[in-house]
């Protein structure tokens, strides 16, 4: 028994030494902890330092994904975990907001030099939440080498494909990564949509569009496509890039992230703008994403995190640096406008019709929905209006079960 | 304590000294992390922290537990690894945790109550702080209106118009912002920034006109925007005076008009009612159980068959050791990795094994989107991934069969066939059934396999709720509670529990099962 109670004495002791020995620190100064992805850690990092020399506030920026940054942030913030500031892609912005875990940030007239769409990205029921600063979205390629003008509508790129082939020089008119996001811009032009939009603005679960006469109009041009026998009946995310790249298909809709593949395969390729469903159509509307900083509402260091977005990272120089440092298509207005790259002039022009990916709930469960109803098309087990007829009906199954 | 008659006591030897050391540490480590756990309100978790503690010490540390060491050590990690997750997942079970329901209550009515907003009344304000020359917390704003008016407030003072030529008030900047304050001295906007949290805690004037700091440029004269009452357990917004009530984890009006952030409460058995009424059981329930049968049975019957078969194949056979080598080589390789590159193989566009195909026989079967020859493929695979387990473990049972029954059996004319159907396969059957046992509960659940390679599809047509030819239990459960934006814990969880009991039962009558196959043989 001695023994136990040596053991536990010098257990209790050493647990409460450390604690009895250090007093409360008083900060003085206080430390902002900024969350970012990889990609931008050594960008925002050195950003940051100049925030530290102008205001005399110590910044850490430290790697985290977004996944691991979401479940901190909506399970453990509420009990004062995770950082002040992190950086995050919109569309979670509904179930943080929900989940109550962050702060309004106000931009005053600021919020004017942003493109207004990635302001409305980042806001949810009239209330700003994430200062954005690049948007990513998918635009149209095509090998210049076989297209070298840009088409003005889909029945023109259905032309031009199916004549390659004809002629022998494509395997296929089009490559289809999916009949989902990367085909959006497709149902769009033909007047498809996914979530309607109530008197505010905003989303609604109200209003599904899957089975519109637009969605489906769209999906049959892919059809066509396939059942003629000009389109793979293998839908792939992997194999239509392959099949872009090795010069087997003259178009593909896709985004950014594909660009540094095809300029390693050497694939003769340019950006443009949606084509339109006729002559004087609107052209279709990639969804966006927008990437954005958003203030942890836990947060000690509240008013100071705000300031640093608004004061700080809400400016020309700043934008500059992030656009300089990590190239994608800047949220900065100005900066947006006097891009000269192709490749971004590209993806501006794609994404300037473009809508904000929705941040409902209710988009959970859209992915699956469409993803089985795009597999059903391309297979010929479903003709087009069946299968999102399908597909409209599970959602809205699945949305009246979550009620 | 049995007396010896060494002059160092018993619990003083450097060997004893060194296990409550070690113990020590570890308890001291423990303890520091419950005391983290309770600061954070996590009494269950830091309640079996305790257990662990109670159980280590008390087996290291008195002789008379000495036997049980290492059955403390061990159950003390089963409840921690084990029991307490399970108990965990029931719990979330019972509650509605999930998309706006993580708070609990209590955490949910603090965020509200930390809301201030501007009165109707109310004025913002652009506004300068000065620190006083004597003491470190004392402060007073120079706040300007929008109409150009301005005031001088104190902590614990009123607000008062004040003007440049007011006594005390020192020369104006080009901003006509006072550059001193008697008493006081002008904070710098790099000082500003650093402490503006530290403002923004202090109430300036006198209630009820009480002014804070909202951002770097505003303050303004704010008000606790919702209180909440205990009693009548409703919570009040002072800027439109709707009084909220919780209703299932979140405060509605009686209008029905909701407030975010929810929060998490019990829900008793509503997820079970809501997977069993859900359009899922309607659907397409019946056909992936009937999958993941015949998935998890054809898994192990093909490996085992294929293993079986090249172990007898190279038992007798020269340089079977270099043979046996090559054939482990799927083994090693991460099944991620030998998945995908199937699934390339299989590729209808530039798969080489269709291309192969094609070449042969003119035409391929369509192993991506066909069903049939979806779930052949799938099969094909895991007899890729699991044929040098049951390789391995046959080759070894083989050794094991003694030779004088074989050689006996021979004697009395039986042939190669007879002696491996009544002889070699019975016994070896007793050797590794425990093993096909555990192979088909892991193939059973075998998610891995599922997912990387087709993702469950092809999708099933007419379907209620998205589902796949190859979807198995675990990956069709995946698709409902996961795949989605949604993450309801809840929900997830109780279907985790009805999964967990029905395999449970699967396997516990597939060794009474077995039991019964070694008391025939034995």
């Amino acid at each position: 028994m001695k023994r136990l109670i040596l053991l536990l004495v010098l257990v209790v002791l050493a647990v409460n030494l450390p604690l009895s020995a250090s007093p409360k620190a008083v900060a003085q100064t206080p430390t902002l902890t900024i969350w970012t992805d990889d990609q931008r850690l050594p960008v925002i990092t050195e950003l940051s330092k100049q925030f530290t020399e102008e205001y005399g506030v110590e910044v850490v920026v430290e790697p985290q994904g977004t996944e691991n940054t979401m479940n901190t942030m909506t399970q453990g913030a509420a009990t004062g975990e995770g950082p002040d500031i992190f950086i995050i892609p919109h569309d979670n912005i509904g179930q943080l907001v929900e989940t109550g875990v962050v702060a309004p940030i106000d931009l005053g007239d600021k919020a004017d030099s942003f493109l207004p769409n990635s302001i409305q990205a980042f806001s949810y029921n009239g209330e700003l939440y994430g200062v954005p600063f690049a948007v990513e979205n998918d635009a149209l390629f095509r090998n210049v080498d076989l297209v070298p003008e840009a088409p003005k509508t889909w029945a023109e790129v259905a032309e031009i494909g199916r004549q390659l082939v004809d002629e022998g020089k494509v395997e296929y008119a089009f490559a289809f990564p999916d009949l989902g996001y990367n085909y959006y811009p497709v149902y769009t032009a033909f007047g498809g949509y996914i979530f309607g939009r109530d008197d505010a603005g905003s989303y609604t679960a109200d209003d599904l569009g899957m089975d519109s006469e637009g969605m489906i109009a769209g999906a049959d041009w892919a059809n066509t496509l396939i059942r003629d026998g000009y389109a793979s009946e293998n839908l792939d995310w992997e194999a239509a890039h392959v099949l872009f790249e090795s010069g087997q298909a003259p178009f593909i809709i896709t985004g950014p992230w594909a660009v540094d593949r095809f300029k390693t395969n050497e694939v003769p390729y340019a950006i443009s703008a949606f084509p339109a469903a006729t002559e004087d159509g609107d052209p279709g509307a990639p969804f966006i994403g927008v990437q954005g900083f958003m203030v942890n509402a836990g947060s000690e260091n509240l008013l100071l995190a705000q300031t640093y977005l608004t004061e700080f990272i809400a400016t020309d120089e700043s934008m500059q640096y992030i656009f300089d440092n990590d190239p994608r298509p800047s949220a900065w207005l100005s900066i947006a406008e006097a891009t000269e790259d192709p490749d971004m002039r590209g993806f501006s022009e794609a994404g300037a019709t473009g809508q904000a990916m929705p941040a409902i709930p209710a988009m959970g469960f859209v992915w699956d929905a469409w993803g089985s109803a795009g597999l059903l098309i391309t297979q010929g087990e479903l003709a087009p209006d069946e299968a999102l007829k399908q597909a409209a009906e599970q959602i809205r199954t699945q949305i009246e079960e979550a009620k | 304590m049995n007396k010896q008659s060494s002059v160092v006591p018993a619990f003083l030897t450097p060997s004893t000294m060194l296990r409550l050391a070690i113990v020590g540490v570890f308890d001291a480590a423990l303890m520091w992390l419950i005391l983290q756990l309770l600061g954070d309100g996590n009494y269950p978790l830091a309640g079996i922290l305790a257990v662990v503690i109670l159980i280590i010490s008390f087996c290291f540390s008195l002789d008379q537990f000495k036997p049980y060491r290492w059955l403390g050590l061990s159950l003390a990690f089963t409840t921690l690894f084990v029991l307490y997750p399970i108990l965990y997942t029931f719990y979330l079970s019972t509650t509605n945790a999930g998309y706006g329901h993580i708070l609990t209550k209590q955490e949910a009515v603090d965020f509200l109550e930390r809301q201030q907003y501007v009165p109707e009344s109310g004025q913002q304000y652009k506004w300068t702080a000065y620190r006083s020359l004597e003491a470190q917390d004392d402060y007073v704003l120079w706040l300007q209106a929008e109409d150009g008016t301005t005031y001088l407030t104190g902590l614990n003072t009123a607000t008062k118009p004040a003007g440049l030529d007011q006594e005390g008030v020192g020369p104006a900047d080009d901003k006509g912002i006072p550059t001193t304050i008697q008493g006081y001295q002008r904070l710098e906007k790099r000082d500003t920034v650093a402490m503006i949290d530290q403002l923004g805690e202090l109430a300036f004037g006198v209630s009820p006109d009480v002014i804070r700091i909202t951002s770097l440029s505003v303050a303004a004269t704010t008000q606790q925007r919702y209180t909440y009452d205990d009693k009548n357990d409703t919570l009040t917004d002072h800027e439109t005076g709707l009084v909220y009530h919780p209703k299932e984890g979140v405060f509605v009006t009686e209008a029905g008009q909701e407030l975010p952030p929810g929060f998490r409460v019990g829900v008793g058995t509503d997820n079970f009612n809501r997977f069993f009424s859900s359009a899922a059981l309607r659907g397409p329930l019946f056909r992936i159980i009937s999958w993941n049968f015949a998935y998890a049975i054809l898994s192990v019957m093909c490996s085992f068959a294929l293993g079986l078969f090249i172990a007898v194949l190279f038992d007798s056979l020269p340089g079977k050791e270099i043979i046996r080598a090559l054939l482990i080589i799927p083994y090693p390789i991460p099944a991620l990795v030998s998945i995908l590159i199937w699934r390339n193989l299989l590729n209808p566009d530039f798969g080489a094994l269709v291309k192969l195909q094609e070449s042969l026989f003119g035409t391929a079967p369509h192993w991506l989107t066909d069903p049939t020859w979806t779930r052949i493929a799938i099969i094909i695979i895991n007899m890729w991934l699991s044929y040098p387990y049951f390789y391995i473990v046959s080759s070894g049972a083989l050794q094991a069969i003694p030779t004088d029954m074989l050689d006996a059996a021979s004697v009395d004319g039986a042939n190669a066939w007879q002696r491996f159907s009544h002889i070699i396969l019975p016994l070896l059957l007793k050797i590794v059934s425990p093993l096909l046992v555990a192979s088909f509960a892991f193939n059973f659940n075998n998610f891995n396999l599922i997912y990387i390679f087709n993702q469950g599809n092809p999708p099933i047509a007419g379907s209620p709720i998205p589902a796949g030819h190859t979807d198995i239990l675990i990956s069709f459960v995946y698709r409902l509670a996961f795949n989605s934006a949604q993450s309801d814990y809840g929900l997830g969880a109780s279907i985790s529990i009805v999964l967990f009991l029905f395999v449970a039962a699967i396997t516990w009558g597939q060794f009474r099962y077995t039991r019964v196959l070694e008391d025939q043989t034995a």
